[in-house]
């Protein structure tokens, strides 16, 4: 196994590929599959980057797997930032906080030589995949699902319970339960994100005050046609509460990464984005400090909605 | 977590100690599952009190029940009043779906600031006795 031959001097911070920031029109996509990372040096390596709080809070975690979990969404979270400093900066020095409706973010002016940057940030992790989306500008929020997760529910009384009356009637207007499963979990991660996005925080924006549909739906016509609702179309929100929700300022992308789980994206359009193009996103697939994927294009990295 | 706001009422003595020894005469201080409280000043007209905190433990145990089940979590993992959500694994998705099951379970609507607010499993039992209380009081 590779892992095992490599040095610790391999390991350090300024091992970290610098990165340029990503435009204010791009998406920068960053992952960790847990199980690609083995080594118990690597692990400790990123624990040294993070503060006691954040390891408490790693050790918290009842199980092995879900404190590893933990501690890769930290060490993702600090190295990707790290990534796009303008001067090396440790992913060890890094602060965060929480905005008032608890929506981390970086704290700039508690970092020494601090360059404050526009630089907005949002993770998800599930058991088997970490991830990170990065942009400038503009706020984003992610959210992953694993394809084949079940909810112990079913997906009728689920959504009628969570989701709005337009978002019901198309589920149940998808008789394939399997099927209505997989668009289930699209339009969970889709909801999610957009809520992350916005960050004011899961009460701020209950699930059932909006509407997440493609863009080639309409009102009228609930029902499906035979490929899946996202695919090939825009994605939109619409508010069913006052209009003055501003949820054309909102754009989507939908993904299958690596083979394995659904990805939502969701950010403000940017002001200079006039015509409305569709989301430009790069993703890696990354182990920190060790290698660099770039996945775009490959078969990790599928569009399914939102992008052309 | 738990408040000591004292009223009048009557007290089920099974989750409570009482121990006033080496104490000023109007202060008793408090043992609930093992946790002390600073001493309190007992109203000298009235001898009965309530402490409005822990939820039964019957629902405390209901609620890890409904978590155990959602969250397919190890027979030899402890899950107890102190377990928080997140650090049992749960995700928003999880929350949500125990949440769900929680308003099925005893008959009662979460609301979503409400919902937002439970990290622990006493939280969640202490809200639902809330809302059941409330239910029947209407």
């Amino acid at each position: 196994m590779r892992m095992q031959c490599l040095d610790t001097k391999f390991f350090t911070s300024t091992s970290l590929v610098p990165m340029q920031l990503p435009s204010r029109m791009e998406t920068h996509l960053w992952y960790v599959k847990p199980n690609e990372v083995k080594s118990e040096q690597l692990l400790n390596k990123y624990l040294e980057f993070l503060p006691k709080s954040e390891k408490e809070h790693v050790f918290s975690m009842r199980g092995d797997e879900l404190r590893k979990g933990a501690l890769l969404a930290r060490a993702l979270v600090r190295t990707t930032i790290a990534r796009y400093q303008i001067n090396q900066v440790s992913p060890r020095s890094l602060k965060f906080r929480k905005n008032i409706h608890g929506k981390p973010e970086v704290d700039w002016q508690q970092i020494e030589d601090w360059h404050p940057q526009q630089l907005h940030f949002n993770i998800s992790h599930t058991e088997s995949l970490v991830a990170c989306g990065v942009t400038t500008h503009n706020p984003i929020g992610i959210d992953i699902e694993e394809k084949e997760r079940k909810i112990k529910h079913s997906i009728s009384s689920f959504a009628k319970r969570y989701f709005s009356q337009q978002e019901v009637q198309l589920l149940s207007s998808i008789s394939d339960p399997e099927i209505q499963r997989q668009e289930f979990i699209k339009l969970w991660t889709l909801k999610e994100a957009y809520v992350k996005a916005l960050g004011r925080g899961f009460s701020g924006s209950p699930f059932k005050t909006f509407t997440i549909r493609s863009a080639a739906a309409s009102k009228e016509s609930i029902h499906l046609s035979e490929s899946s609702s996202f695919e090939n179309s825009d994605i939109v929100v619409e508010s069913l509460e006052d209009s003055t929700n501003h949820t054309g300022d909102w754009q989507f992308a939908l993904l299958e990464l690596a083979g394995s789980h659904y990805a939502a994206i969701c950010s403000r359009k940017d002001c200079a984005n006039i015509g409305s193009h569709p989301m430009k996103i790069g993703v890696w697939r990354t182990i920190p400090l060790v290698e660099d994927e770039y996945v775009s294009g490959t078969n990790s990295v599928i569009a399914v909605g939102g992008l052309m | 977590m738990a408040s000591s706001t004292i009223a009048a009422s009557s007290i089920s003595f099974t989750s409570l100690t009482l121990n006033n020894k080496g104490l000023a005469k109007n202060s008793v201080s408090l043992s609930i599952n093992g946790k002390s409280f600073p001493s309190l000043r007992l109203q000298a007209a009235s001898r009965r009190f309530r402490v409005s905190c822990a939820a039964k433990p019957e629902t405390v145990d209901k609620v890890c029940e409904i978590v155990r089940k959602q969250l397919a979590i190890q027979p030899d993992v402890a899950v107890t009043g102190d377990s928080k959500f997140a650090a049992l694994g749960a995700d928003s998705l999880d929350t949500v779906e125990i949440v769900m099951g929680l308003e099925e379970e005893f008959g009662i609507s979460v609301e979503e600031e409400s919902a937002q607010t439970i990290a622990t499993v006493q939280d969640a039992a202490d809200l639902i006795e809330n809302l059941v209380e409330k239910k029947g009081s209407a």
